[in-house]
């Protein structure tokens, strides 16, 4: 036969692609499940890690199921709030079930349009709770992302994790393999005043005592410049969220502090923050009693 | 086992090596052996898929218009790497996120169609498959060389164990892609060497 023929070189590739198509959309259909369970898994225990449950190290030897399990048990409540702050649905913890705001490249474009379903995940740990919020942004090669993690009135960030695409290992890479880097954002606020720019990752070093700067990674400008911009973005949008959950607290503790001690006081004293807080009114008292 | 059969599976692994004599493949040798793990997941790889597309093609090679076959061979290689990473990404989820683009660039990886243009082109499905399963181990063989060398010196671990001790300062040249090739600049020493009949005159 003549393999030189052009009917026979049409029909031939087009027969080799056909069928090469229809094996990878079948093994693109029976693997997806799997896929998407590993992608699930792999965000929760992202969550998990800026919460302060357990290392990534420590949850990468557990099973997806398990850490859906470690998710739905330590939860309180997840939602998504507006650009206002204001909660517009609840998001399903139950383990059988449980719904994530992933689609973060999606709401990266809605927050610059103003009209962001932005993901909230309440967890409680020692009886206090712990609120972790996404970011998303563009690092040197592609996207970086992470979670944030807030104390239960998001005046203080308790934790942190980062991720990327395809950040160079041993430069950019570094926003997730360097633990000093996201220990760094342990103990430190965000800048309600500038919603613009509400965090800062300073090259050549933080100014001690500013208490929403940190060190960048010396050969990863790059990657922290896209890892600062992301949370500039993010937080900024979630500011009006972080302003209410703070301004709330400020009342609770008010009322708290007049009457006996109660319960609610009673674990918030376990935060330093809080219990320096409690301090000032205490502190105050005496003042108006002297 | 025959005498060709066995040269067809020896020669690759190190008289003829496609990393180390054929210079092919150095790209990925370089990107991918910053740590054990991913040297020996990528190595199975390309292991893998270096012989099924050997297998395929020498199986279509009689009817395969010849103006074409590039073409047809590149289709064949790349539904086998989607493949992999498709399985990896289900399977070892952990590992696919380490090597990332790399297991789509083996599509690219010179190992790959250069075997296929050189040999399965020309031979029976058998000696074709194990031909690529051959080439593919030649090259993982170095990269787990590298790799070792790589993560002892560049992490202090070896598979993620610590083994050298924690006062150990990990050498921040050995992680970056230079050192790969200094490494492998040394292995080709040691088997020209070896090899005397490699030294050019």
């Amino acid at each position: 036969m003549n393999t030189n023929n052009n009917v026979y070189t049409i029909v031939y590739t087009t027969i080799v692609v056909v069928i090469a198509a229809a094996i990878l959309a079948l093994a693109a259909m029976a693997l997806k499940p799997r896929q998407q369970a590993n992608i699930k898994a792999e965000t929760i225990s992202q969550m998990l890690t800026a919460a302060g449950f357990a290392s990534k190290e420590d949850l990468a030897k557990n099973s997806n199921d398990q850490i859906l399990s470690m998710y739905s048990d330590n939860i309180k409540t997840a939602f998504l709030i507006d650009a206002a702050g204001n909660k517009t649905d609840e998001l399903e913890t139950e383990v059988s079930s449980i719904e994530l705001q992933d689609n973060l490249k999606a709401e990266n474009k809605n927050i610059a349009s103003g009209n962001p379903a932005l993901p909230v995940y309440v967890f409680e740990k020692d009886g206090a709770e712990i609120n972790v919020i996404p970011c998303y942004g563009a690092g040197l090669w592609g996207p970086i992302w992470g979670y944030i993690a807030f104390n239960a009135d998001c005046t203080e960030i308790v934790g942190a994790y980062f991720d990327h695409e395809s950040e160079t290992p041993g430069l950019g890479a570094k926003i997730k393999d360097e633990i000093w880097f996201r220990e760094q954002f342990k103990g430190k606020k965000v800048d309600f005043e500038h919603a613009d720019n509400p965090f800062d990752i300073v090259k050549g070093g933080a100014p001690a005592g500013d208490a929403s700067k940190i060190d960048a990674i010396t050969g990863a400008t790059m990657t922290c410049n896209g890892l600062d911009a992301a949370l500039d973005t993010w937080l900024g949008a979630y500011i009006p969220f972080l302003q209410k959950k703070a301004g709330a607290a400020v009342e609770e503790d008010c009322c708290c502090c007049d009457g006996d001690e109660c319960a609610d006081c009673d674990h918030d004293h376990d935060h330093d923050h809080n219990h320096d807080h409690g301090h000032d009114h205490n502190h105050q008292h005496n003042h108006q009693e002297g | 086992m025959n005498e060709e059969l066995k040269k067809t599976l020896l020669n690759p692994i190190f008289k003829g090596n496609p990393i180390t004599v054929l210079v092919l493949g150095i790209c990925s040798s370089l990107a991918v052996t910053v740590q054990l793990k991913g040297a020996c997941v990528m190595a199975l790889s390309v292991i893998i898929v270096c012989g099924l597309s050997s297998l395929i093609v020498s199986l279509l090679r009689n009817s395969i218009p010849n103006r074409v076959r590039i073409i047809v061979q590149l289709v064949v290689v790349a539904l086998m790497v989607i493949l992999v990473d498709q399985v990896l990404k289900a399977y070892a989820y952990a590992v696919d996120k380490q090597l990332s683009v790399y297991i789509g660039l083996i599509i690219t990886n010179c190992i790959v169609m250069g075997r296929i243009e050189a040999f399965a082109l020309g031979n029976k499905p058998i000696p074709s498959m194990l031909d690529g399963l051959a080439n593919g181990a030649g090259y993982g063989m170095i990269l787990i060389i590298v790799a070792f060398f790589r993560e002892l010196l560049g992490s202090g671990t070896l598979f993620g164990f610590r083994v050298l001790p924690a006062s150990y300062v990990p050498n921040n040249l050995v992680i970056l892609p230079p050192m790969a090739l200094i490494i492998l600049g040394c292995i080709v020493w040691v088997q020209r060497s070896i090899q005397k009949d490699l030294q050019e005159k």
